[in-house]
């Protein structure tokens, strides 16, 4: 089919991040650019505190990328990571993208973020800056995050109010942090913020590890849906709150991306251009671009792995014959892969899908689990910090 | 729903965080905003054009006069789509 327009590119400038979250969905490796189809090698990602840059785009090769999203049809851009204030050009790229009038979203943990830059990046012209929390309750929030981090968020939420720069909060909410949806609300009022997204956890990348600690119950989950219905029609002109749904729980997929390659784009921080962030990791198998070596116009429009699921002409049954497949476009082709082992198949959260069990046996095991809390494993980058 | 009616006093303007401009690939206006685009059809597009400090009163007179329009019908279309952008905190009364 022909390639649409896209209209928001998500540029993964680093991996690096000063976080653990074990809720990380990022991929656990990551592997180097590949120039003219050479074998690709897993590499060590970096950490916040690294000088090397792991083979990371530069300065110029994101501009260049930037200029060629925005002729493409994209109006806006998501600079995200990782921890994108881990690269000391974010506030260049910034600018860059605001020459070629992208609208500019600035994605954070805060770590990073002292008055000095939130007065660069607000002189570049940083249109709104999304501030990710783990939880309300310090203890907590610093014990998700692995680091102590959340008195810095709150003293970052106050500089950026102060700077005049619009801000949202994020908070991915899990078994451990989910009974604290309303404190979570609370504080997003408190700091004043315009948006937050309060969003149930997705299984990819590191997730996808430390699912059995994640998932939250039946219970625990019916109970957050109702607060945050109720919450949404309190602060209805105030703030605006998304509540991304537990997919697992539903009994329709979620329609993932509106469609493959058919908005959104992203590139990660080696080039690879992805039709979705989790991609590279839970789809092995699919070959995907790189902007080293193709432009971004070629890659969206011809490329293998942006028409594999273009459309609907892949859709096998059930998918093929429903009346909902231009509606959620059969579901999560990652979650497919991760679930059943094919990416084509449609995704297990459907009812209809043949693979549903799948999904209902890791339902079951979280519901009758007699341990509250498992443990998870802390999102860690292969290299040490050095000291 | 809001309590009161728009006045013909009050000055909409675009919220904070919200941008206006040119979309080079219709070369038709959107709004652009936090996680999300709205894509203008006309009616929408000469109305927030206008949102820059002019009074409600004298945008309703404006559009009448370059529609050809009963500026009474008019100004109930126009109070409807602002009080919706309100809503949705796209833009503010100043």
């Amino acid at each position: 089919m022909t390639a649409p327009r896209p209209y928001a590119l998500l540029a993964e400038i680093t991996y690096r991040c000063p976080l653990h979250c074990p809720y990380c969905s990022n991929p656990v490796t990551v592997k180097s650019a590949v120039p003219n189809g050479e074998q690709a090698e897993p590499i060590a990602l970096g950490t916040a505190h690294t000088t090397t840059n792991n083979g990371e785009l530069t300065t110029e090769e994101w501009k260049r990328v930037i200029r060629e999203a925005a002729e493409l049809g994209v109006l806006q851009i998501g600079f995200s990571g990782g921890e994108p204030l881990a690269r000391r050009d974010l506030a260049e790229l910034i600018r860059a993208a605001r020459e070629t009038n992208l609208y500019t979203n600035l994605i954070t943990s805060a770590i990073g973020l002292d008055d000095d830059r939130v007065r660069g990046l607000r002189v570049a012209g940083l249109d709104s800056i999304q501030l990710s929390f783990q939880s309300d309750e310090p203890s907590l929030a610093d014990e998700i995050a692995g680091a102590r981090a959340h008195e810095r968020k709150l003293d970052v939420a106050a500089k950026i109010r102060a700077a005049g720069i619009p801000l949202s909060l994020n908070f991915v909410i899990h078994r451990r942090s989910i009974d604290r949806l309303a404190q979570m609300i609370a504080l997003a009022e408190a700091l004043g913020a315009k948006r937050v997204e309060l969003a149930n956890v997705q299984f990819y990348g590191w997730a996808f590890r430390n699912r059995a600690a994640l998932l939250p119950t039946r219970e625990q989950v019916n109970r957050a849906r109702d607060i945050a219905t109720a919450a949404k029609a309190r602060l209805t002109g105030k703030i605006d709150i998304f509540y991304v749904l537990p997919d697992y729980y539903e009994m329709r997929p979620k329609p993932c991306l509106n469609g493959w390659g058919h908005r959104y784009l992203t590139v990660n921080p080696i080039g690879d251009v992805l039709p979705c962030p989790t991609a590279s990791s839970a789809i092995p198998d699919l070959r995907f671009e790189n902007v080293r070596t193709h432009n971004l116009d070629w890659i969206w429009r011809e490329s293998e792995s942006f028409n594999r699921f273009r459309g609907t002409e892949w859709m096998p049954e059930p998918c093929r014959s429903c009346p909902q497949k231009e509606i959620d476009f059969g579901g999560c082709r990652c979650q497919a892969a991760l679930l059943t082992g094919n990416a084509a198949n449609t995704d297990p959260v459907c009812e209809l899908s043949p693979n549903r069990a799948v999904t209902d046996a890791v339902l079951c095991d979280a519901n009758s689990s007699s341990d509250d809390w498992p443990e998870w494993t802390y999102r860690t980058n292969p290299s040490p910090l050095p000291v | 729903m809001r309590a009161k009616p728009i006045s013909d006093l009050a000055r909409p303007s675009l919220a904070k965080g919200v941008r206006l401009q040119i979309d080079s690939a219709t070369n038709k206006n959107v709004l652009l905003y936090p996680e999300g685009i709205v894509e203008l059809n006309e009616t929408a597009d000469e109305i927030l054009s206008r949102c820059d400090g002019r009074m409600l009163g004298q945008i309703v007179r404006e559009l009448a006069d370059a529609y050809q329009a009963d500026s009474n019908a008019l100004a109930a279309d126009i109070r409807d789509t602002l009080s919706d952008l309100e809503r949705r905190k796209l833009i503010v009364f100043k």
